[in-house]
């Protein structure tokens, strides 16, 4: 490949005058860098929260009692399921277990075991478990942020729950959830249904909602109006919905950050403008060397494109590769608790990896577009700088 | 506010259309200045000083030229995100139609493109001129330019911000699809006539550009555009999507169909872009300009063969057309 | 080769302070002739100079070099034929001090349309020309001044030009380097190369190849 002069003489121009732009690239990494982090990790969670919820049922059924949420009851299960278009009527159980009065809390989530679905989707997360040994005795499956947790408290194999009537059950710790369910179950507990309505009161005839699934889409609309004729306190929620929620979240919490990095941008153009318009007796007098030997103005134009060119894509990449390895191998140390808590239960999460190729074009054009326009006018007074004058 | 402009996609747009447009009324002050007071004739410091500043103009709108050929495809991206959030959309073609900002806003964007290339290869012949003899027009056209620039500006806002996410849309099934004998093709044409016009246009085009008629290449390449567009939207998309219902210009520029909608309607469109260019230096400015001419034949046909590609590549899978 | 007719050169023009430079100034120079322009500072020699290399354009009058009319080159055109037709050697040398020797030498060429090794075989003839081969991976700024000027006049020859144009060029050299520096004009004579210099450095009143002097004072030609 034939070496093109024009390359060589700009790295060796760049090189000689590192110290010139070393400011503005140290101010462009750090820029990139926070907002590479800040939009990998969000851009982690909402892709970990749509997977997940492409497991969840369509539709899930609970209920509202004066604006605050009441159990339902197990017969609803037969009305539901007498809906035309549905599947998989399956109750569950659900609530949080506080261990200290408004200390650490867990999530106790009690379904049937004797479910097909759940069955099957528990092998598929537990390979190894034994269901009838588990069902022989009052058992669990903990999420790992659990699992640490208790052990600190000195229960390692099993944990007694205080119930409402003042007695304790002891239940069995049979296994710890999938490292890469943690995003969810990190605080999460397991248990049959039964065993979940001891827990926290229910009655064997109540249930926290119910969850079902409608295959034809065009029908989603029909079943949802259906069911708030047949109870008058019922409250639906669909996946479609959920979705959409966790993406105006997103979006709403994203773009507020967006918008006050707008601003540190600004502030950043500003000062790059400031910085290349204050062109030194030195770099006049070197483009005015360059135009007196037949550089033509297109020709420094050129010369000074592609020098910014060349910081922009140095500082774009040194950024988000700093940005990669903050936020997935070292799981964003103190940015990750702006975004999941401070809980001690929630230490063991861990962000996967997905950045859609779109995303790096926005990072590049929030970056890149401003930086450009901020030096474009300076670089064309440079450029135009009068060979007699700049060599007096 | 608007959820719609919290889009990150939307703010990196609207910011960069932002920037670009401020430099762009910058660069509109100083062509105003350019028409005043131009005088090559004279030898005072002030023409010399002009001179100079008409380079300022130049490199703006290089400069512009090159990040709204990136942001073109960008703004496509950011509808087929905002799907997600508009009810009723499954992929751009039903956000473009969220009100009635949409389609005139790609209209435009795709006609300043064209203007913005022809302004450069003007430029370019200028400066290879001893006497700036196109100055005076080349800076006429661009205060043209700069009015159609600021409606697309203008058009810009008003699309995102009258985005209404709680009114449905309709999606592209309704739009292009032929269930029931909507959105038939024009003339009444079937399908097999649609192909055998396409492939017809882009011989004769191929033709002209050759045989040097360079006014009727620009009819044949309209020409060509007219088939090419309906002959991806109703045929060769069936067979990016393997689905001889699936009609629609959009969801091809989506991940699972590898993006190749952004290679396929780039191509057409620089086909038309590169062959208005030719077409306005040759007949107004009787210049030649080689990277041109070899364009002009050059992406017609990669966009051709490219789609016949994908029919082709169907058939030795499955042994059979959709 | 040359021909400077009626060429007057106005600074500040419009102002006050409005500056006659040059006043209807006119001569030739064949092709292959050497001229010394001879005048103190302020006769505008210099500005003769820079029109002669289109650095700048005058305020009335012509200059054409080799049939073409340079006194009225746009910008583009103007630095095609400094990079074509044009060597120049300046007073104070005017190197990129941050660079090397042969990376100054190569700036000419940067855009001539050749590549890299084309480019250095041309850079290695024009240093060795100047007799600064020893010095190329040096930095400029480590160099004497003798040796900068060498480095000015590969600089200048790289892209053998038909016109070499010298603004003062021993005003910052001892005598030594003085009459090695006239020694190599001597030799730029004898490949054919039509040199002007403007000086008023002694040293070029009686030299021998020196086909003509031309005497300036106040912006005119007086002899």
């Amino acid at each position: 490949m034939r070496s093109s002069p024009f390359f060589h003489f700009l790295l060796r121009l760049l090189y000689q005058q590192k110290g010139k732009h070393i400011g503005a690239m140290v101010i462009s990494v750090l820029m990139i860098f926070l907002l590479s982090s800040v939009l990998f990790v969000s851009s982690a969670l909402q892709h970990s929260m749509m997977q997940t919820l492409q497991g969840e049922p369509d539709f899930t059924v609970s209920r509202v009692r004066a604006g605050v949420p009441a159990p339902l009851p197990l017969d609803w299960i037969d009305e539901i399921s007498q809906l035309n278009g549905v599947t998989s009527v399956v109750p569950r159980v659900y609530g949080r277990y506080y261990f200290t009065p408004k200390g650490d809390s867990f999530l106790v989530v009690g379904v049937d075991m004797f479910d097909e679905q759940n069955i099957h989707a528990i092998s598929t997360l537990l390979h190894e478990v034994n269901l009838q040994a588990f069902l022989a005795k009052p058992s669990m499956f903990v999420g790992e942020g659990v699992k640490h947790f208790l052990k600190r408290h000195y229960f390692s194999d099993h944990f007694n729950f205080k119930m409402p009537n003042g007695h304790f059950k002891e239940v069995a710790i049979v296994d710890v959830l999938p490292h890469n369910t943690n995003l969810l179950a990190s605080n999460m507990v397991l248990m049959p249904l039964a065993l979940a309505q001891e827990i926290f009161g229910f009655s064997s005839e109540e249930v926290s909602d119910i969850s079902f699934n409608v295959p034809n889409d065009a029908e989603w609309r029909t079943i949802q109006n259906k069911l708030q004729w047949m109870f008058y306190d019922v409250r639906v929620v669909t996946k479609k919905e959920i979705k959409e929620a966790y993406i105006h979240l997103f979006n709403y919490k994203g773009g507020l950050f967006l918008a006050l990095y707008l601003v540190a941008m600004l502030t950043f153009m500003l000062i790059l403008y400031q910085r290349y318009t204050m062109v030194y007796t030195t770099e006049r007098k070197e483009i005015g060397i360059l135009r007196a030997v037949g550089w033509s103005i297109n020709d420094i134009l050129r010369l000074k494109l592609y020098e910014n060119m060349t910081i922009v894509g140095v500082s774009f990449l040194v950024g988000v590769v700093l940005a990669y390895g903050y936020v997935f191998l070292l799981d964003a140390p103190l940015l990750r608790q702006i975004f999941l808590g401070s809980g001690t239960l929630l230490e063991s999460i861990s962000f996967v990896p997905y950045i859609p190729f779109g995303l790096l074009g926005s990072l590049f054009l929030m970056y890149a577009v401003p930086f450009l326009v901020a030096v474009l006018v300076p670089a064309w007074r440079v450029a135009v700088t009068p060979p007699k004058e700049a060599m007096l | 506010m608007n959820e719609v402009l919290l889009s990150h996609e939307v703010m990196v747009y609207l910011l960069s259309e932002s920037l670009l447009y401020g430099l762009l009324l910058l660069g509109f002050l100083v062509s105003l200045r350019l028409l005043k007071l131009w005088d090559f004739e004279a030898f005072t410091t002030q023409q010399f000083r002009l001179e100079t500043q008409s380079y300022l103009l130049a490199t703006i709108l290089l400069f512009m030229i090159v990040i709204k050929l990136g942001l073109l495809p960008y703004f496509v991206y950011t509808l087929d995100t905002l799907s997600d959030i508009v009810p009723g959309a499954m992929c751009g073609a039903g956000v473009i139609k969220a009100n009635s900002y949409g389609n005139p806003l790609l209209l435009v964007k795709s006609i300043t493109l064209v203007l913005l290339g022809i302004w450069v290869t003007l430029h370019q012949l200028d400066l290879e001129k001893k006497n700036y003899p196109y100055f005076r027009i080349k800076t006429w056209f661009f205060v043209a330019i700069f009015v159609l620039l600021s409606v697309e500006y203008g058009l810009d806002i008003a699309y995102f911000t009258q985005i209404d996410i709680h009114k449905p849309v309709t999606c592209c099934s309704v739009i292009f699809g032929q269930v029931g004998g909507a959105n038939a093709l024009p003339f009444h044409l079937n399908t097999l006539q649609l192909l055998l016009l396409f492939y017809l246009s882009f011989v004769l085009l191929w033709v002209l550009i050759v045989s040097h008629k360079v006014v009727w290449s620009l009819f044949g390449v309209l020409l060509f555009a007219f088939f090419a567009y309906y002959s991806v939207v109703y045929f060769f998309g069936t067979y990016i999507y393997e689905l001889p219902t699936h009609k629609c210009p959009f969801c091809m520029l989506q991940s699972h169909y590898y993006y190749v909608g952004y290679m396929v309607w780039g191509l057409l469109l620089g086909s038309v872009f590169v062959n208005v260019n030719r077409v306005v230096m040759q007949v107004f400015f009787h210049q030649s300009v080689e990277t041109l001419q070899r364009l002009s034949w050059l992406l017609p046909l990669l966009f051709v063969l490219l789609c016949s590609l994908y029919v082709g590549v169907y058939y030795l899978k499955n042994g059979v057309f959709l | 080769m040359i021909e400077v007719q009626g060429v007057s050169k106005t600074y500040n023009d419009g102002t006050s302070q409005a500056f006659d430079a040059l006043k209807e100034v006119s001569f030739c120079v064949k092709k292959g002739e050497m001229v010394t322009l001879l005048g103190v500072s302020g006769s505008g020699k210099s500005t003769l100079l820079s029109l002669l290399a289109g650095l700048d354009r005058p305020s009335q009058g012509k200059i054409v070099v080799d049939g073409e009319l340079i006194s009225k080159l746009p910008d583009l055109h103007a630095s095609r034929y400094r990079a074509k037709g044009v060597g120049i050697v300046f007073q104070h040398f005017n190197l990129l001090e941050s660079l090397s020797v042969e990376e100054n030498v190569m700036v000419p060429l940067i855009h001539a349309g050749i590549s890299m090794e084309t480019l250095q075989s041309r850079v290695s003839k024009s240093m060795e020309l100047a007799s600064i081969t020893h010095k190329a991976t040096q930095k400029v700024k480590a160099l004497s001044g003798g040796e900068k000027q060498r480095c000015a006049i590969a600089r200048a020859l790289v892209h053998d030009p038909a016109l070499i144009l010298c603004d003062e060029p021993t005003a910052n050299l001892d005598r030594a380097n003085s009459l090695k520096f006239i020694e190599i004009l001597q030799t730029l004579k004898g490949l054919g190369k039509t040199i002007v210099v403007a000086t008023h450095d002694p040293l070029f009143e009686n030299l021998s190849f020196v086909d003509r002097v031309i005497g300036m004072e106040s912006g005119e030609i007086v002899q």
